[in-house]
């Protein structure tokens, strides 16, 4: 034998081992609590805040911070697989030829030995008499059996419930059924997550259709407490709607293996329907007029200054200003911080793109000098954005098979037994002796009781 | 009147006497104790069982919807449990490790804050057929877990060295430690199909909810750790060396799980699954 076929031996020799299976276990066990206590894929900062700098190095270095994905947990996950995989085919075979291939012929020695055994002696018969009572008896408690006559002595295999033997098998491929199913789902779907205006038509990445939120509303209890979130879908394909329907939490609408989910809602915090401004007097701070009203995107011109048009261009609810790109973000989704940006023109000619704020009115003047007014944001109408889940996910129906194996795999396990008798029926001159010994894969208690009733059947239906 | 929170107050007062009656028969061996503690853990189920009824006609909804309603139905899969237990297998000592068991789960449940008492309906997420199969057959896994706990206590308590195996002695009226161990894995070969049909409809459910079937919560992850350890107290029962004491010391550690899979992960662990 090679060195390579050596090592081959002895490592599947070493995952066919239970204790093998009980500390890997135990191990996946206690280091999944690891990634319980510690919250999963964070923000470096929001680590920081908690651990500190010197932690945080280390839990990313072990890579607690997102532990189900690294290379060792997985590779612990790999090796119970491996164990399982192993174990199943190393014992398959001599499961399956100890099953189908029952030993009929045993000795007496071996019925009075089995921990389920009882005896019923100087029964006045031909032994083939008691056979075939035995046999009915046997027949009637649904029990299948073989016999080897050998005149004198004739013994009496009875079993049933022999799949329950196979349970375990049924169970451990399902497992690896459900575990292949999640690397297929890994591999060819994906996740995502589109936060969609109300009346705005997205295109999806990765798909060849696009989704329009018609509507988002929200049902209420009669108490105020929410009862429903719900947005309004349409499938838009080649620009033509395929599909329409309303999602709503544990509904959601699914198309060419997509689905969406409803997952949130709220208020957009990088556009808006339309803002109102009002023109005030630069000297006394007096209106001037009736107020602006802009839709997004719109040019329009300044009733009261009429040299000056403004278009609406920007937004951010929350306004932030990134000093080393120079750029302006939003700091988060709440309207905090609500500012709005415009172009101004005058005389046709874009001289300036001022950021405008709801909460300081008049901070930074937005005409120029030459304008005896200027302009001040006064309201603006948000727009509602639902958030959609999106998955596809071709590993999921592998994932529900494994699971529905798992489910009939446990059923043979653990609901049915595999019962074995062995039935010896001995002629002693004119009487028979009759040695009857039982025994049970699992489940001893509740059979001793329904071993020790059989034998009194026999013995009744035998001395009558 | 709010029906529900009167039949919690019976049945947590109801379990109060039953796991003194049993703990009475256990010490004195008194067989009238033991013949009252029977009898009044049907009227205490019945109880129980009223909860259950009444806070789903006054909520409109299956008792399953937060910790408080979970408990009351945990109690009543463990004392059914243990009541065809108790029947099946002739043996009354054991309900002096099960009831103090339901009772004290009452304890904590009163303990909670008030606004787990009243009646809410559901809210968008939990509003799914899946709700009453996912919680049903988790706690029937739950149950099962609890009932073996109790049992590998006992067992540990019996084959200790210079207990006898009968005899005088409190351990002396506790059934032999081969029919206890026994026992134990029957109430876990019961939790464990369960706690897995339990996890694999959550699965189902979240997919449907959340858009997918698995994401590492800590609720999820937790349920896979109580799974592991007892898919090892399975594995060991069969294995040389693991059998008997360190098999009983895994079904504990087990239960352990189970309790902060159930209360640990709602209380201290934040995640997708906050409603119990």
């Amino acid at each position: 034998m090679g060195i390579f076929s050596k090592v081959v031996l002895k490592v599947w020799k070493f995952f066919t081992l239970l204790r093998v299976t009980i500390v890997l276990l135990i191990s996946l066990a206690l280091v999944s609590v690891l990634g319980t206590v510690v919250e999963q894929g964070k923000s470096a900062q929001e680590y920081i805040s908690v651990y500190g700098e010197k932690v945080y190095y280390w839990l990313t270095v072990i890579g607690i911070t997102d532990m189900y994905h690294t290379w060792w947990f997985t590779t612990l996950l790999s090796l119970l697989a491996l164990n399982i995989i192993i174990c199943t085919i190393d014992r398959f075979p001599s499961k399956w030829r100890s099953v189908s291939h029952q030993k009929t012929d045993v000795s007496l020695r071996f019925i009075d030995n089995l921990s389920n055994h009882g005896a019923i002696e100087g029964v006045k018969a031909r032994p083939a008499e008691v056979k075939e009572k035995v046999i009915n008896i046997l027949k009637k408690n649904r029990y299948k059996y073989e016999v080897s006559d050998r005149g004198e002595e004739i013994t009496v295999m009875a079993y049933k419930g022999k799949w329950a033997r196979f349970g375990s098998d049924v169970a451990h491929v399902s497992l690896i059924i459900i575990l292949l199913g999640s690397i297929f789902g890994g591999i060819w779907g994906f996740k995502d997550f589109q936060p969609i205006y109300v009346g705005e038509t997205r295109a999806i990445p990765n798909t060849d259709f696009k989704i329009k939120v018609n509507k988002f509303w929200i049902d209420y209890y009669d108490s105020g407490q929410i009862k429903q979130f719900n947005s309004d879908l349409s499938v838009i394909e080649n620009g033509k709607e395929m599909l329409r329907k309303t999602i709503y939490v544990n509904e959601p609408l699914y198309y060419k293996g997509v689905r969406f989910y409803q997952s949130s809602y709220g208020l957009a915090w990088g556009k808006v329907k339309k803002a109102q401004f009002v023109l005030v007097d630069k000297e006394t701070k007096k209106q001037i007029g009736a107020p602006i009203f802009i839709n997004w995107n719109e040019k329009i011109k300044v009733a009261g200054a009429d040299d000056y048009e403004v278009k609406l261009v920007g937004f951010v609810s929350d306004f932030a200003f990134d000093e080393k790109n120079k750029v302006v973000y939003t700091n988060s989704s709440e309207h905090d911080n609500p500012a709005v940006r415009i172009e101004l023109y005058k005389n046709g000619k874009l001289i300036s793109k001022p950021w405008l704020f709801l909460n300081f009115p008049g901070l930074f003047p937005v005409m120029d000098d030459a304008s005896k007014s200027d302009l001040i944001l006064t309201n603006y109408q948000p727009i509602q954005y639902t958030g959609l889940q999106i998955g596809k996910d071709p590993g999921v129906n592998v994932v529900w098979f494994g699971s529905i194996f798992l489910g009939i795999g446990f059923i043979l396990a653990f609901f049915m037994f595999y019962k074995r008798l062995w039935i010896n029926i001995k002629s002693c001159s004119d009487t028979v002796d009759i040695h009857i010994g039982g025994m049970i894969n699992k489940n001893r208690i509740i059979f001793e009781r329904e071993f020790n009733a059989l034998v009194d059947k026999f013995r009744d239906g035998l001395i009558e | 009147m709010i029906f529900s929170l009167m039949f919690f107050d019976i049945t947590y007062w109801m379990y109060l006497i039953v796991a003194v009656l049993y703990l009475g028969f256990w010490l004195s061996r008194n067989k009238w104790l033991g013949q009252a503690a029977t009898v009044f853990t049907f009227i205490a189920l019945f109880a129980n069982f009223m909860f259950l009824v009444s806070r789903t006609v006054e909520s409109g909804h299956a008792p399953f919807s937060n910790l408080y309603e979970s408990m009351v139905f945990f109690t009543f899969a463990l004392v059914a449990g243990y009541l065809f237990m108790e029947f099946k297998y002739k043996m009354k000592v054991v309900g002096a490790f099960v009831m103090p068991l339901a009772f004290l789960a009452l304890v904590v449940t009163s303990l909670l804050p008030f606004r787990y008492q009243s009646v809410e309906p559901l809210n968008p997420a939990l509003q799914s057929i899946w709700l009453e199969i996912h919680v049903f057959s988790t706690f029937l896994g739950y149950a099962g877990f609890a009932l073996s706990f109790g049992l590998s206590i006992m067992y540990l308590l019996k084959s200790r060295k210079g207990a006898s195996e009968s005899g005088g002695g409190p351990i002396g009226i506790f059934p032999k430690s081969s029919v206890l161990d026994e026992l134990a894995y029957k109430t876990i070969a019961w939790g464990f199909p369960f706690l897995t049909v339990g996890i694999i409809t959550g699965g189902v459910w979240a997919n449907y909810a959340w858009g997918t079937y698995w994401s590492w919560d800590p609720k999820e992850t937790w349920s896979l750790i109580t799974w592991f350890i007892y898919a090892a107290y399975l594995h060991a029962r069969v294995t040389r060396g693991w059998r008997g004491k360190k098999a009983a010391y895994l079904s504990i550690s087990g239960f352990i799980a189970m309790a902060f899979l159930y209360w640990g992960v709602a209380f201290v662990l934040p995640g997708l699954h906050a409603y119990a």
